[in-house]
């Protein structure tokens, strides 16, 4: 969670459905220009993730149809529903052609024609980035690369300064591509679309975390776009290419992340989902490589057309109360820590304690940040928050851009009297010593 | 790097921005001993030779061979939050500040430790500079208490009762 909001997110910016621009690779491609190229293509790439048009049901029918083939099963009929949700229910419902997926060292022990077709196709899918992978390293070869970067050094660069920072562009690829891609559509978009999932069908996430339909497995359809994605930039932007089988694989794959949402693949029923009707994100402050991550404060950050959708704040995953009206008493109640914060900050911390009912126990100047004090609070007692403990609220050292300095609270042990013995036990240390703090920034 | 670093200089050096709203124009301070970025606290090792009791030598340690890396002018990330945080990069002319992950500490906030022969910067885009005179840190990171009742988030937290603050 970000203590603070930097300019430059646009809190109601709704993504808009790219036209695909043609792009091709001259022949005397530079570094840079490969870089150039390689970045248009993940724009492309986000903006099939993150589409919110109607679903191409002709198309993402065929390329089902084509990798059951594949995977030795006839095609299957199809039934489209507006939401994932919808599909999951529709799963339920249609169980006996859901056979549970048994785990993999259990699986293994079976004939493959006898694995469910679900099961076949994840194997499809995983077959082929090993081969795809495989192929990468027998291009780039086992030859040291003087100007290889690691993905974190790379990522503070923006993409063309990394190349001419004498980076080298094998390794700007991986960061701006593959690591941008799988961090705003797997990693912010579509993990938080399966913990609600699980949530709205009443499984806790730790009972099935990767199947919330309960040992079946869903396929992300436009949310592969992050490996798609990746894959397809590299080689058009002249990375190296892949077997033809391979790249005749891949492009199934991605006629279906172009053209469809969430499916779910059962014995001769194939279960599809349209993609959301909305998708509200903001970029991520100070990204060089053009990530988003959820967020909208007046309704769901990802609605799909019968209502289902997820909230998100900032990127964190919300419920209802925390855009519909977030108070003291629903905050206490709250026992996710991330959720609570995001509740307390809709209200605003100054709010939050003027009619929170904590009481004060004690203040005192915060060391190294002139003009602020530390507060420690008593929590309410009884209500939420488990043992009792106490809250420090403590100022930035930084202003906002509006001059005025941000306020949150900390929770910490309750035997803690002293708020700077209770700053202190944030960081680990003694009061003594926090109290030597020269600056905070 | 030099004691008389601005914000600006230090943005133009390393390549890293920080939010148009910070004040850029004045040195940033170069301190030896305790100091903040946000969630993260840079604290010289000797501070943390005994328990916050002033009990147990070789409380906090780097480890016997640790692998260390050199700070290239590009610096290196010492944190990024999961979803949407921004980096705290250390910054530091090249060959005079080596960074390992290579620490031992009971209370498991280090990230790592710093060594350097001159002045190292830490930079993050909200929080602006923060200098570091020539000596060996450790970098801590801050924590939160977790109530007692706990809801399975995905990520194992290894039996703590405590949790990381990201902002």
């Amino acid at each position: 969670m970000s203590a603070v909001r930097g300019p430059g997110h646009h809190p109601d910016d709704t993504f808009q459905f790219a036209p695909s621009p043609s792009v091709r690779l001259p022949r005397d491609a530079s570094p840079v220009e490969k870089i150039r190229l390689a970045v248009a293509l993940r724009n492309q790439w986000l903006s099939v993730g993150l589409s919110t048009q109607p679903a191409g049901r002709s198309a993402a029918e065929a390329a089902v149809s084509r990798l059951y083939v594949q995977a030795g099963a006839p095609p299957p009929a199809f039934e489209w529903v507006p939401s994932p949700l919808a599909a999951l229910r529709a799963v339920q419902a249609a169980r006996p052609r859901y056979p549970a997926i048994q785990p993999p060292r259990q699986l293994v022990r079976q004939r493959l024609r006898e694995w469910p077709v679900a099961a076949r196709l994840a194997s499809l899918e995983t077959s082929l980035h090993s081969r795809l992978d495989a192929r990468i390293r027998r291009t780039e070869g086992t030859q040291w690369d003087a100007r290889a970067a690691n993905v974190g050094t790379v990522s503070m660069y923006a993409p063309e300064d990394a190349v001419l920072s004498g980076l080298s562009d094998r390794s700007v690829v991986v960061a701006t591509v593959g690591r941008s891609l799988r961090g705003t559509l797997t990693d912010s978009v579509a993990a938080p679309l399966r913990a609600a999932l699980a949530e709205a069908i009443g499984q806790a996430v730790d009972e099935d975390e990767l199947n919330p339909g309960g040992g079946v497995i869903a396929f992300h359809g436009q949310h592969g776009a992050a490996w798609i994605g990746y894959y397809d930039a590299r080689r058009q932007a002249g990375f190296g290419g892949y077997a033809s089988a391979d790249l005749a694989e891949l492009d199934v794959w991605a006629t279906l992340a172009k053209s469809a949402g969430w499916w779910w693949p059962g014995e001769g029923l194939c279960l599809m989902a349209e993609r959301p009707v909305a998708v509200h994100t903001e970029p991520l402050v100070g990204s060089h490589h053009g990530e988003l991550r959820l967020h909208r404060a007046d309704g769901p950050a990802l609605a799909f057309a019968d209502g289902f959708g997820v909230n998100a704040l900032h990127g964190t995953p919300v419920p209802d109360w925390v855009l519909s009206g977030p108070t003291p008493e629903l905050i206490h109640a709250e026992l996710n820590i991330e959720v609570r914060r995001s509740g307390i900050e809709q209200l605003g911390w100054d709010g939050y304690l003027r009619d929170g009912g904590l009481t004060l126990a004690a203040r005192c100047p915060d060391p190294g940040n002139p003009g602020a004090d530390l507060e420690l609070y008593d929590d309410r007692p009884g209500i939420g928050w488990g043992a009792p403990g106490r809250i420090l609220v403590v100022t930035n050292g930084t202003p906002e851009p509006d001059g005025h300095r941000r306020r949150y609270g900390i929770n910490v042990p309750g035997d803690l009297d002293n708020p700077v013995d209770a700053a202190a036990w944030t960081y680990g240390l003694a009061g003594e010593q926090y109290a030597t703090l020269a600056r905070r920034t | 790097m030099r004691t008389t670093l601005t914000l600006a200089d230090l943005t133009a050096r390393t390549g890293l921005d920080v939010l148009g709203h910070l004040e850029r124009e004045v040195t940033i301070p170069v301190i030896d001993g305790i100091q903040a970025q946000g969630d993260l606290l840079v604290i010289p090792i000797a501070l943390l030779a005994t328990d916050p009791a002033g009990r147990a030598r070789r409380y906090v340690s780097i480890t016997d061979s640790p692998r260390w890396h050199e700070v290239p002018g590009a610096g290196i990330e010492v944190l990024r939050a999961g979803t949407g945080g921004n980096p705290h990069t250390l910054v530091a002319d090249p060959g005079s500040c080596r960074w390992t992950t290579g620490v031992i500490d009971p209370q498991r906030l280090a990230l790592g430790a710093l060594t350097a022969t001159a002045v190292a910067y830490l930079i993050h885009p909200e929080h602006g500079g923060s200098g570091i005179a020539p000596g060996t840190y450790i970098i801590r990171r801050q924590r939160e208490r977790r109530g007692a009742a706990r809801r399975w988030t995905g990520f194992p937290h290894a039996g703590s009762d405590d949790q990381y603050i990201a902002d």
